[in-house]
């Protein structure tokens, strides 16, 4: 099991590396968001609003496109059959995407934060633990979500569809791009329930206000929790090929996927 | 190694298997032959332990491929029909990458040299021609140094070069006692590498032995063709043992008698032949060939 989770994520890195749009979506695409950003809202007073957006951005695509996509291409394509007649489980091949996402971002998070300190002044966060800690959990966490959409979808347009329909709403209502603040009163209540508030709400109170990890035990514990039981769901459910069919009931799983975020938002709107 | 008996297998209300028995011993190189759409690679991946079955039993190395296919993967070698890999991968990383699933793995760079792959080890997969794409599929179906192996249509849409180096291949593996279960729709390939044959038509098997054996067991007759150096003599009423029908060549110089018993009509041939002073030229004998065999059993012909 941690031989063949060793060997598969070296080879998902170097697999990953050698892929051009991987390369765009996790640096190149973020970084286009990062200048346009920080020309828009000025430079040195918002720049950690900035960061906090583009770590944000980035992530979204690491985890939705990124592990969304690749093993329902894979599956299409017949190389996840020649997984099936090996001994290997679904499980670490589902945990070596996660590692894999996870070495292929955090690159993108040192640039980010060396641009930001030395073209707009940030200093560099004085709680990077913290704010480590926070980007392992949030792309685990929307690496797993990829996960089990590629585990729910039955080919690459269903995917790509399914990924728009998470991928969007998160990008604009959340506060990755568009500042919560400029939304109307529903678009806010929605955002509640959108991971990637939650996730952008840990950033900005760790790179702007200074705070630990600890004040945002909620959306970490959420995050995690959301890890776990989407990639123990994608084991579950996992399929090799196309031919396999998906039991209905295994779709119900999904909304305990989202359950968390779900449970933190109504609690926040309780009064 | 395996034993089958009633497999049945269908999908919604197609039935891809009917009921279908064999064995195969150790050692042995048994082919599965049959036209597209009969059947072979659903039993076959049965057997791996890739598809449920609807019933019959099963047994694979001892193993319920059903149940136990953990186990069973873990010792069994494989090539797919239809398997892919990431178009940049490389030759050799996806031998280590696939070696670390097993409990128990050979030498994978002198497997590279063996499937001759070597040079092309730093190559991405996508670069490789299709006798090497499917010299590496045979690379990896041996990386566990497995005792049983599964071909499925191993030499498919390959040119004669390349399909001759799989069958060197598959013969340098049944020498050393390994035991395969090989798909073909080429009767060639059964024929040359097979110790036994099943030829399989719409899910149900419609012949088992050894090629020999089939080929005998069919109608079609064997062909005895006798060139002599002078015009025969008549021939005798009755003709000649067990000996379906003659002609004799416009110069009555070729005699060409269907024998249903080849051995029982050579033998009354020769002595009519000596007998009659007849100095003889050449003899042919042609036995139906499985291809024949193959026709008369299924009423069609096995290229698509
Ligand atoms: N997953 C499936 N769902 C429905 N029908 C199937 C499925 N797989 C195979 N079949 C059908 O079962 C029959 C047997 O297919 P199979 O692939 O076993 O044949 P084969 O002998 O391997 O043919 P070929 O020589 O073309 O590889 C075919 O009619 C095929 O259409
Ligand atoms: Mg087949």
């Amino acid at each position: 099991m941690s031989r063949a989770l060793a060997a598969l994520i070296v080879v998902d890195l170097k697999l990953a590396f050698r892929d051009k749009v991987v390369i765009f979506f996790n640096y190149l695409f973020p970084l286009m968001f990062f200048f346009a950003f920080a020309e828009i809202f000025g430079g040195r007073d918002t720049v950690g609003q900035t960061v906090t957006m583009v770590l944000a951005i980035g992530i979204l695509g690491n985890g939705l496109w990124g592990a969304g996509m690749r093993l329902v291409q894979e599956r299409e394509l017949h190389i996840l059959r020649r997984f099936k007649v090996t001994p290997v489980t679904p499980l670490p091949l589902l945990a070596a995407s996660l590692v894999t996402g996870l070495l292929v971002y955090l690159p993108a998070v040192g640039l980010t934060l060396f641009l930001a300190h030395t073209i707009y002044g940030m200093p560099y966060p004085q709680q990077w633990a913290s704010l480590l800690a926070m980007t392992v959990l949030g792309v685990i966490a929307f690496r797993a979500i990829g996960l089990i959409v590629a585990a729910v979808v039955n080919s690459v347009q269903e995917s790509t569809i399914v990924i728009q329909l998470l991928y969007m709403p998160m990008l604009l209502l959340s506060g990755a791009t568009i500042p919560l603040v400029l939304l109307p009163e529903w678009a806010r209540v929605f955002s509640r329930f959108l991971p990637a508030s939650y996730l952008i709400g840990a950033f900005e109170s760790i790179l702007v206000a200074d705070r630990t990890l600890a004040v945002n035990l909620d959306a970490a514990g959420a995050m995690l929790l959301t890890t776990l039981l989407a990639t123990a769901v994608a084991a579950r459910i996992f399929r090799w090929e196309k031919g396999e069919r998906l039991d209905n009931r295994a779709k119900l799983w999904l909304a305990a996927v989202f359950a968390p975020f779900l449970a933190l938002g109504t609690w926040s709107l309780l009064p | 190694m395996i034993r089958v008996s009633g497999l049945t297998k269908r999908y919604g209300d197609f039935t891809a298997v009917h009921g279908i028995d064999f064995e195969v011993n150790e050692g042995e190189v048994f082919g599965l032959l049959g036209p597209n759409g009969a059947g072979k690679t659903t039993t076959v991946e049965i057997l791996e332990g890739l598809r449920p079955r609807t019933s019959g039993e099963v047994s694979v190395l001892g193993f319920d491929p059903g149940i136990q296919h953990r186990i069973l993967k873990d010792r069994i070698g494989v090539c797919l029909q239809a398997a892919n890999f990431p178009e940049k991968i490389r030759v050799w990383e996806a031998v280590r990458l696939f070696a670390s699933f097993y409990s128990r793995t050979a030498d994978g760079d002198a497997l590279l040299r063996r499937l001759q792959l070597w040079e092309k080890r730093q190559s991405f997969y996508s670069h490789l021609s299709g006798g090497q794409k499917q010299r590496l599929a045979l690379a990896l179906a041996l990386l566990n140094d497995p005792q049983l192996l599964f071909l499925d249509e191993p030499s498919a849409g390959l040119d004669p070069q390349a399909r001759l180096e799989i069958h060197e291949l598959v013969l340098g593996l049944r020498a050393e006692r390994r035991t395969i279960l090989l798909t073909t729709h080429y009767i060639e390939e059964a024929e040359r590498l097979c110790d036994r044959v099943a030829i399989i038509d719409e899910g149900r098997i419609v012949a088992l032995g050894t090629p020999r054996e089939i080929q005998d067991r069919v109608i079609g007759a064997s062909l005895i063709e006798v060139t002599a150096a002078a015009p025969l003599p008549e021939a005798p009423s009755g003709g000649w043992r067990d000996c379906d029908s003659f002609s004799l060549s416009g110069d009555r110089c070729v005699l060409s008698v269907r024998s249903r018993v080849l051995p029982a009509t050579l033998v009354d041939l020769v002595k009519w032949l000596d007998a009659s002073g007849v100095v003889l030229r050449d003899v042919r004998l042609q036995r139906p060939s499985l291809e024949e065999a193959f026709l008369e059993l299924t009423g069609k012909r096995l290229r698509d």
